[in-house]
């Protein structure tokens, strides 16, 4: 016998190595730091010892905190909600609709979004509803309005539309992907049983197609809670959410204890939901192959 | 095998025709199926047997005719009124349900309490022979289990047919042959019509009281299993179910209820005019099942008639022989079966035989 087990594990972590450091460099490292850093002394722009939880305890004392972390999620929930509320009609009527040869065509064109660039789109966003912009302007030119709507001002009802805009591609297709895994002869065998299409759906179709939607769910709240650039352009920044309040602690207070310890905050919470989610789907998954 | 002429009529069909765009699938259907009788469809893949039994359900609509399912018009009827249910090849369980939530999936609708339902439910499973199955997952049955869950959901609510869509062709061939008994068993004790899709002729005979052979959209010949075996309707019957030997032939004359022809290798023979169906126009041939010839051995003598043969081929089975036999000194070679009972000695390539057949035996399809 040529390979040993523990040869054979040692060819395994060459072969693994490059990712392996690419990894821990990336990935590792940083969040060791974040970590290491949170329980730290602060002082402008340097940490030093001794360790302490003084940071976490600092988060409960100002109400801001709270609240940032609670308009986070609140707004990424509504995102992820809107998205996949509308992702699913979409994601059913390519997959039970469109013919076979056609759907990759569909599943192309749902992606074109994509080849903008996120700014550039953010920024046509303001363009369509930010001050004198196109909706504005062809409202008050049609006679309807008066006044300027300016949307865009009204910075969470802006922030959400232009993120659940943004995500819609990708809740699109984990639920295309569930629907299609749905044998069809299942939604014949409703009916046959007595059921109409309508029921058929409730009892057959969507809960088969619950880890698509959960996935969606995923892949949309968890970049949406920590978002950077959407609240910064909508919304002329007046509504900060995570992501902002950690780069002013960071960057431009330089307080990087402080600003780990929120950092490390926020990412309890989204893992938490996240575990909620992923529960969720282990309770309809377990019930197939 | 009971006679299905004095039972009431339970569907009927009336010249249906389908078509998926320009394909014509099927192709003027006419014919009933008696109340309580097992019904078998049966033919090759693409001959539109599935196609009826999915228009019967519900699931394709047809583009003219009249299907009438216990005598009302299913024209407007959709699949989900209907008085059928199905058993599909898949067996289309529900994954995400327990096989108790399987088969009590029908019932959401039933004003009974939830405690006779769960009580029906248990005896269905219980008919099936799954008693005790209903708390377990649907994804970690077997195949079998599959399908009596399937049988089961069907079932359960009382339709007036079953239909079943090729429900053994997924089972391995011991399980195939033991469910095809189950199947007469539980058919028998429901008393419902049961409509079996299947393109398996042995399949077909075992378990029906009647077979509609299909080809190419149509029906070719509608009859119970031992007249389809003895008296196909025409050569193409005749080869889908079991094997039939062809043997050219001439014809001599006809007269009333006589035929008299000159079949090569056989000789001169009388046909009764029940032994030569509807002609088609083809060039005559007389067909002859290989079980009703026999080998002569020793000092045997032919209840009727017998004919020299030459050996040119023996197929061993262990508890059958199957001959391949050039007769009469002609060219004309058949196969024949003989069971291996003792006494009869295997016998071997270029022995001279004499071969016994019987007149009556005979089909001449022309």
């Amino acid at each position: 016998m040529a390979a040993t087990p523990r040869s054979e594990a040692r060819a395994g972590l060459k072969l693994i190595s490059p990712t392996a450091i690419y990894v821990i460099l990336l990935l590792a490292v940083p969040l060791a730091t974040v970590l290491v850093y949170s329980v730290m002394t602060g002082g402008r722009a340097n940490v030093s010892l001794p360790l302490t939880f003084d940071n976490y305890a600092q988060l409960g004392t100002k109400w801001v905190y709270g609240y940032i972390l609670l308009k986070s999620l609140l707004i990424a929930l509504s995102v992820t909600a809107i998205t996949v509320l509308l992702a699913y009609p979409v994601a059913y009527f390519v997959s039970f609709h469109i013919k076979p040869e056609r759907k990759s065509l569909w599943l192309f064109l749902i992606t074109i979004p994509f080849w903008t660039s996120y700014i550039i789109r953010v920024s046509l966003w303001f363009v369509i509803i930010g001050k004198d912009g196109l909706l504005d302007s062809s409202l008050m030119s049609l006679g309807i309005m008066d006044q300027p709507l300016n949307l865009a001002s009204y910075g969470i009802p802006s922030i959400i539309l232009v993120l659940a805009h943004a995500y819609a591609p990708f809740a699109v297709l984990p639920i295309f992907v569930s629907l299609e895994k749905v044998d069809r002869s299942l939604l014949e065998a409703g009916q046959d049983l007595g059921e109409s299409r309508w029921i058929t759906f409730l009892r057959v179709t969507l809960p088969l197609s619950m880890p698509g939607v959960i996935a969606s769910s995923l892949i949309v709240f968890i970049p949406t809670v920590g978002d950077y650039v959407t609240p910064k352009l909508v919304g002329d920044g007046k509504q900060p959410l995570i992501a902002n309040f950690i780069e002013t602690q960071l960057l431009k207070l330089q307080d990087f204890p402080q600003g780990s310890a929120f950092a490390v905050v926020s990412m309890l919470m989204v893992a938490i939901v996240s575990i909620g989610f992923v529960f969720l789907n282990k309770r309809f998954i377990g019930g197939q192959k | 095998m009971t006679t299905s002429d004095d039972r009431p009529t339970m569907i009927e069909f009336k010249d249906v025709h389908k078509y998926y765009g320009d394909y014509h699938a099927l192709r003027g259907i006419n014919g009933t199926i008696k109340a309580g009788e097992f019904f078998s469809l049966l033919g090759p893949s693409g001959c539109g047997k599935t196609t009826l039994l999915r228009t019967i359900a519900g699931f394709e609509d047809i583009s003219s005719g009249v299907i009438m399912i216990d005598g009302k018009d299913m024209a407007t009827v959709a699949a989900n009124a209907r008085p059928t249910n199905m058993v599909f090849q898949s067996y289309a369980i529900f994954p995400h349900m327990t096989v108790a939530e399987n088969v009590g999936f029908g019932l959401r609708k039933d004003p009974r309490s939830k405690e006779e339902k769960a009580k029906a439910v248990a005896e269905a499973l219980e008919m099936v022979g799954l008693k005790g199955y209903g708390n377990r997952a649907a994804h970690a049955l077997s195949g079998g289990q599959r399908q009596r869950v399937a049988l089961a959901r069907a079932l359960i609510l009382k339709p007036k047919v079953l239909l079943l869509d090729e429900p053994l062709s997924a089972l391995d061939k011991k399980m195939r042959e033991h469910m095809q008994v189950e199947l007469i068993k539980l058919q028998r004790q429901v008393g419902i019509t049961f409509i079996l899709v299947t393109h398996d002729q042995e399949e077909a005979l075992v378990m029906s009281d009647r077979i509609a052979v299909m080809f190419e959209g149509e029906i070719a010949q509608l009859d119970d299993p031992e007249t389809l075996y003895r008296r196909p309707a025409n050569k193409k019957v005749a080869n889908f179910i079991g094997t039939m030997n062809f043997i050219p032939a001439e014809i001599l004359s006809e007269t009333g209820d006589k035929v008299e022809i000159e079949a090569k290798g056989l000789g001169r023979v009388a046909l009764d005019i029940a032994q030569a169906p509807v002609p088609t126009g083809e060039a005559p041939v007389v067909g002859l099942r290989p079980e009703t010839l026999t080998l002569l051995y020793d000092d045997q003598k032919a209840a009727e008639r017998e004919t020299e043969g030459l050996i040119d081929e023996v197929i061993y089975l262990g508890d059958m022989t199957y001959y391949d036999v050039y007769l009469g000194g002609t060219d004309v070679e058949v196969r024949l079966s003989m069971r291996n009972v003792p006494g009869r000695p295997v016998l071997d390539v270029g022995a001279k035989v004499r071969v016994a057949w019987s007149p009556s035996a005979l089909v001449l399809f022309r």
